[in-house]
C-alpha cells in the first residue's frame, strides 16, 4: 500500500496512490475547497478551464475525424481513389469550361471548390482533397502508434533502468546515449532510406520497404530516449520512497514493484508528453516522407505531398500549401493542447521534452 | 567502367547505364548517353527543321552561360555526360567527326583530324587512316599520327566508361592486363612521319567508324599524362580551348586563333563567340530567371516543369516576346522493359495487353509535355527510324490518343493473369517516380495487382540489371551515343545478357533478332540496310514479340537570352547545342 507523501499538506492536492505528483493549489482553488482532492481531478478542473487549450484539443479532433471520413469523401463526393489517376483524354468542368485534368504542360488544375477536385489535381492528376485525407490517415496513424510504442518501450526501460540500477542501467542508458547522440532527423532519415529499401526481416517477422510499419518503427525508436531517460530520473527518485521500501519489505518482486507500485507514479510524466510526442511524431513522418525515407508511393501522406509540390511551388502552389497548412494545424493542435495538460498536471513544468 | 549522371535542372538524374562489356565480341555495347537530355536542351531554332538559314549576328564577344551540375569531368578520356561533351567536342576532335549541321545531315560522318574517311577491309578488321599535314594543338604543339596511339590508351588506362568501346581493337584487352601504361596496343599501328594510322579489329564491327568518332577518341598530346586533367585540361584541336577550369565554379573555353587555317572539313567551321564562360548554378529555376531577364545567356538544363509555362508565355513560339524558346525531340527512347523470363511477362498476350494499355500523352504530361508519345525502340533522327511507326503504323494505335483499355483488359484475361503480382521498378528520379507510379496503376487498371518499387537513382540501374532481382518490369530508357541502330540494339541482343550489370533488362533473347543484329554489323554501308532496321524494330515491338513497351521520345529545349542570334543556333543531332554556331546579335 502506497504511502502518503510527506511532502503533501492541507494546501497541496496529493493522494496516496501518486506520493510524486506535487499540486499546488492556487488560491482560487483553496477557496473552492480543493484542498485535499485527487490530482487528476484537479488537473481536469484546471484543463476545463482553459479554453484554448480545449479549443485546439478540439481542432485536432475534428481533424482526425475528417481525416476517417476520408472514404466517405472519396466514393460520395469526389467519385475518386487516392490512387486513381485519370486518362489523358479525361476532362473536368472548372469556370463553366471542359479542362484536362492535367494540361499539356504538366500543369494540375487548381481548387474547383466543387466535390470532384475541390482541391485541385496533383502532377499525376489524382484528387488533392482526397489524397490530403488519406494522407492525414496515414501520418496521424504513424503519429500515433510510434508514440504508443515509443511509450510502452520507453517506460519499460526508463523503470528498469531507473529501479535495477547497476549495469542493466549502464547498458541501457549507454544505448539511450547512443541513439539520443544523433540528431533525429538524421538518424530517421538513415533508418528510413535503409529500411525502406530493404524491409525489415527479425526471425520470422518480414515486414516489406513500402510498408508503413518501417515509419512507424523508426519514429519509435528515435524517440525513446525522449522519453526513457525523464522516466529513469523520476524512478530513481521513487524508489528510494518509503511505498516502495514498504513493496520490498512486502516480498514483492522488482517486476511487481516497478509496474504496480512506480509505474502508476509515472503515469502523470506520460499523459503529458503523450500529446507532445505524437506532434513530434506527425512531423517527423512529414519530413521523412518529403524526403523519401518515410512513406512509400503510391501512398500518401502530407510529407509526401508536400514533395510533390514543391516542384510546381510557382504553377500549383495549391499542392505544397494544403498539406503544408494541415500539418502545421495538426502539430500546433497538439502542442498547444500538451501543454496545456502540462500546465494542468505538472504546474512547475518539471517535465519537459528536450531536443 | 563508370556510370557518370548528369543532373538536370530539375534534379532528374539520368543516369548512364554502366557500359557493359562481356568480351570484345565486336558488339558493341551501347553507352547510355544520359546527358543528351540535359545538356542538349540548348539546342538550335527550329531543331529538325531544315530552314536554317543563320541568322544576323556578330563576330566575337563574350557569354555568360551556367550548367546546374559540373561536367563529371573536364578530360576526353574521361568524360561521358552530356555535361562533358557538349563543350568538349569543340575542342577536342577526334579523327572522324559530325558535320556541324542539324537533322540527320550532322549525323553523316566526315574526316576530323584525318583526311578522309577509314579505309576498311574486307573482311572489315582493319581500319585505314592517315592524319591530316600540318595540324596543331591549341598550344601550338605539333599533333602525331602516334598521338592517337596515347588517346586510346588514355580511355583504357584511366577505366574510362568509353573503354568497352575501344576494347574491340585487337590487342586492347593485353594492354589492360599488362598493366603498363606505356606499353604498345598491338592492334593500332602508327607511323608519324607519314600519318598513317592502322586499326586492326578482334571482329568486324560496321559501328566503329562512329566509335572513332566518339568524344574519347578526341585527339590529346603524346605526352598528356594517364591521370585526370580536369583541372587542367589537355590541350586539344578544335575552336575552342579551355583556359579556365575551377570545378564545381565554372569553367572557361576561349576561341582559339587561326583554327580555321588548319584546313579542316567544312563541316566543322570555326567558332564566333570569343569566350564562354560556363558556371555552375545549382538552382534551376535561378538559372531561368537569369535567362529570362538576360542575365544568363544559355542554360544547358530545361526549365523546370514550375517555370515552363511561364517562359513558353513569354519567349516561345507563340510568346509575347520575341521567340527564344523552343523544343526539340532528341535521339532517345523512353520505354518499359518486360522481362521474360518472370511471370506474368513471360506470356506474349500480357506483354501485348500491357502496349495497348499504356497511357503515352498521360506519361507526356508527367514529362511537363517534354516527350514525344511514340511507338518506336529507334528514335527520330537514327538511320532506320520510321516516323508512320510513331503514329499511325503503331499496332497499338496512335501513340497520341488515349490507350485501347478494352483490349488490354481482354488480353490479360485471356492469358488468365488477372490478379497476378508484378513489382514495377522505377527510381526517385524526377519524373521517373510519377512515371513509375502512374504505369503502376495502368497495370492494375488492366487487371494485375501491381505494386511500385522506387529505388535511388543511384543504385536502381544497378539493381534491375542484377538477375538476382528478378525485376518484372519497370523503367528505362536510352539516348544514343551515335547514330548507329547498333547503338539501341544491343539493349535487346540476347548475347549481351549476363547475370550483373545487365543492360537487357528485359532479357530479350529472340534468335531472329540476334541473327539480325550478327548480320547487320558487318553491314558498313547503313543507307542500304537502313529499312532492314525498320523491319527489325517492326518486329521487335509488334505482337506476338511485343518485347518491350515503348511510349516516346524525350524532348529538349533551346533557351537562349535576347543577346543571341537565336536564328544562327544550331542543335546537333548527336552533341545537342553547337556552341561554336553560336553568334550575338548585331546590336551587341
Amino acid at each position: 500500500m502506497a504511502a502518503r507523501d510527506e511532502t503533501l499538506g492541507p494546501d497541496r492536492g496529493g493522494s496516496e496512490f501518486s506520493p510524486s505528483l506535487e499540486i499546488e493549489l492556487t488560491a482560487e482553488e483553496r477557496r473552492a475547497g480543493l484542498a485535499g482532492a485527487g490530482p487528476y481531478r484537479l488537473a481536469a478542473r484546471r484543463l476545463r478551464r482553459n479554453r484554448i487549450a480545449l479549443s485546439f484539443g478540439g481542432l485536432f479532433i475534428v481533424l482526425v475525424l475528417a481525416c476517417l471520413a476520408a472514404p466517405l469523401w472519396a466514393d460520395h463526393v469526389a467519385h475518386r481513389d487516392y490512387r486513381d489517376i485519370p486518362g489523358s483524354s479525361e476532362t473536368v468542368t472548372k469556370g463553366g469550361e471542359e479542362v484536362f485534368v492535367v494540361g499539356l504542360d504538366g500543369v494540375p488544375i487548381g481548387p474547383t471548390w466543387r466535390g470532384e477536385y475541390f482541391l485541385g489535381a496533383d502532377g499525376s492528376g489524382r484528387d488533392v482533397m482526397v489524397r490530403l485525407l488519406y494522407g492525414g490517415r496515414n501520418s496521424l496513424l504513424i503519429g500515433i502508434a510510434a508514440t504508443l510504442i515509443t511509450t510502452f518501450l520507453g517506460l519499460a526501460i526508463g523503470l528498469a533502468a531507473g529501479y535495477l540500477r547497476g549495469w542493466v542501467d549502464n547498458a541501457l542508458s549507454r544505448l539511450l546515449d547512443v541513439i539520443w547522440a544523433f540528431p533525429v532527423i538524421l538518424l530517421g532519415i538513415a533508418l528510413g532510406t535503409a529500411l525502406a529499401l530493404g524491409g525489415l526481416k527479425i526471425g520470422p517477422l518480414e515486414v516489406s520497404g513500402s510498408s508503413l510499419a518501417i515509419p512507424v518503427f523508426v519514429i519509435a525508436v528515435v524517440y525513446i530516449p525522449y522519453l526513457a531517460r525523464p522516466i529513469r530520473g523520476e524512478v530513481l527518485a521513487l524508489r528510494e520512497k518509503e511505498f516502495v521500501e514498504a513493496a520490498r519489505a512486502q516480498g514483492q518482486g522488482p517486476l511487481r514493484i516497478m509496474f504496480s507500485e512506480i509505474g502508476p507514479n509515472v503515469v502523470t510524466t506520460l499523459i503529458v508528453f503523450f500529446p507532445l510526442l505524437v506532434a513530434n511524431a506527425v512531423l517527423l513522418e512529414a519530413a521523412l516522407s518529403f524526403l523519401g525515407a518515410g512513406v512509400q508511393a503510391p501512398e500518401p501522406s502530407w510529407g509526401t505531398m508536400i514533395s510533390d509540390g514543391v516542384d510546381r511551388v510557382v504553377s500549383a502552389p495549391h499542392l505544397a500549401v494544403v498539406p503544408g497548412v494541415m500539418l502545421v494545424l495538426t502539430v500546433l493542435a497538439l502542442n498547444v493542447f500538451g501543454d496545456g495538460v502540462r500546465d494542468a498536471l505538472d504546474p512547475r513544468a518539471k517535465v519537459r521534452i528536450e531536443h | 567502367m563508370g556510370v557518370p549522371a548528369a543532373r538536370t535542372g530539375r534534379g532528374e538524374v539520368i543516369r548512364l547505364r554502366e557500359v557493359v562489356r562481356s568480351r570484345p565480341s565486336g558488339k558493341v555495347l551501347g553507352v547510355l548517353s544520359a546527358l543528351a537530355l540535359a545538356a542538349g536542351t540548348i539546342g538550335i531554332a527550329a531543331c529538325g527543321d531544315d530552314d536554317d538559314d543563320g541568322g544576323d549576328g556578330v563576330e566575337g564577344g563574350e557569354i555568360k552561360i551556367a550548367q546546374t551540375s559540373q561536367p563529371d569531368f573536364l578530360d576526353p578520356a574521361l568524360s561521358y555526360t552530356v555535361n562533358g561533351w557538349e563543350p568538349m567536342w569543340l575542342v577536342y576532335t577526334p579523327l572522324l567527326a559530325y558535320p556541324h549541321e542539324e537533322g540527320t545531315a550532322g549525323s553523316e560522318l566526315i574526316p576530323g583530324l584525318a583526311e578522309d574517311l577509314p579505309e576498311v577491309s574486307e573482311d572489315g578488321t582493319v581500319y585505314t587512316l592517315t592524319l591530316r599535314d600540318g595540324l596543331t594543338y591549341s598550344d601550338g604543339t605539333e599533333v602525331k599520327a602516334s598521338d592517337f596511339e596515347h588517346t586510346i590508351k588514355r580511355v583504357l588506362n584511366l577505366e574510362s566508361g568509353g573503354s568497352p568501346f575501344y576494347l574491340a581493337i585487337d590487342g586492347a584487352e593485353e594492354y589492360l592486363e599488362d598493366g603498363d601504361p606505356d606499353a604498345d596496343i598491338s592492334g593500332i599501328e602508327t607511323d608519324d612521319a607519314t600519318g598513317e594510322i592502322t586499326i586492326t579489329l578482334v571482329e568486324p564491327d560496321a559501328a566503329f567508324s562512329n566509335v572513332l568518332a566518339m568524344n574519347f577518341a578526341g585527339l590529346v598530346p603524346g605526352d598528356t599524362p594517364f591521370k585526370n586533367m580536369t583541372e587542367d585540361p589537355p590541350p586539344g584541336v578544335g575552336s575552342y580551348e579551355f583556359t579556365e577550369s575551377v570545378p564545381n565554379r565554372q569553367f572557361v573555353m576561349e576561341r582559339v586563333e587561326g583554327f580555321e587555317d588548319l584546313g579542316l572539313d567544312e563541316g566543322i567551321p570555326p567558332a564566333s563567340i570569343d569566350k564562354i564562360t560556363t558556371e555552375i548554378i545549382k538552382n534551376i529555376d535561378q538559372q531561368a530567371q537569369d535567362v529570362l531577364a538576360n542575365e544568363l545567356d544559355y542554360m544547358q538544363d530545361p526549365p523546370s516543369p514550375d517555370l515552363k509555362p511561364q517562359v513558353v508565355e513569354e519567349v516561345g513560339p507563340d510568346g509575347i516576346e520575341e521567340q527564344r524558346y523552343e523544343e526539340f525531340t532528341t535521339s532517345s527512347t523512353y520505354y518499359f522493359f518486360l522481362n521474360v523470363n518472370e511471370e506474368p511477362f513471360d506470356d506474349p498476350l500480357v506483354r501485348e495487353a500491357v502496349n495497348y494499355g499504356i497511357d503515352k500523352p498521360a506519361l507526356a504530361r508527367l514529362f511537363a509535355g517534354e516527350l514525344a508519345p511514340g511507338c518506336s525502340f529507334l528514335p527520330p533522327g537514327m538511320p532506320g527510324y520510321d516516323e508512320a511507326f510513331d503514329t499511325t503504323d503503331c499496332p497499338y494505335g496512335d501513340p497520341n490518343d488515349p490507350p485501347d483499355l478494352e483490349r488490354a483488359r481482354e488480353l490479360i484475361a485471356e492469358a488468365g493473369a488477372e490478379g497476378a503480382e508484378v513489382t514495377v521498378w522505377g527510381n526517385n528520379d524526377a519524373p521517373t517516380d510519377k512515371v513509375t507510379e502512374a504505369y503502376t496503376e495502368m497495370l492494375n487498371d488492366i487487371g494485375l495487382d501491381a505494386t511500385p518499387r522506387i529505388l535511388d537513382g543511384g543504385v536502381y540501374f544497378q539493381t534491375v540489371g542484377n538477375e538476382e532481382t528478378r525485376a518484372q518490369t519497370g523503367f528505362t530508357n536510352w539516348f544514343q551515343d551515335f547514330p548507329h541502330p547498333l547503338n539501341f540494339y544491343f539493349l535487346v541482343d540476347g548475347d549481351t545478357i549476363q547475370p550483373t550489370n545487365n543492360q537487357n533488362f528485359g532479357n530479350v533473347d529472340d534468335d531472329m533478332i540476334d541473327d539480325e543484329i550478327d548480320r547487320l554489323r558487318l553491314e558498313t554501308d547503313l543507307d542500304a540496310v537502313a529499312e532492314d532496321w525498320t523491319a527489325l524494330d517492326e518486329y521487335l515491338i509488334s505482337p506476338p514479340q511485343s518485347y518491350i513497351a515503348p511510349y516516346g521520345h524525350r524532348k529538349l529545349a533551346l533557351f537562349l537570352s535576347d543577346r543571341m542570334d537565336f536564328e544562327s543556333a544550331v542543335f546537333h543531332p548527336v552533341y545537342n547545342n553547337d556552341y561554336s554556331s553560336w553568334q550575338l546579335k548585331e546590336s551587341e
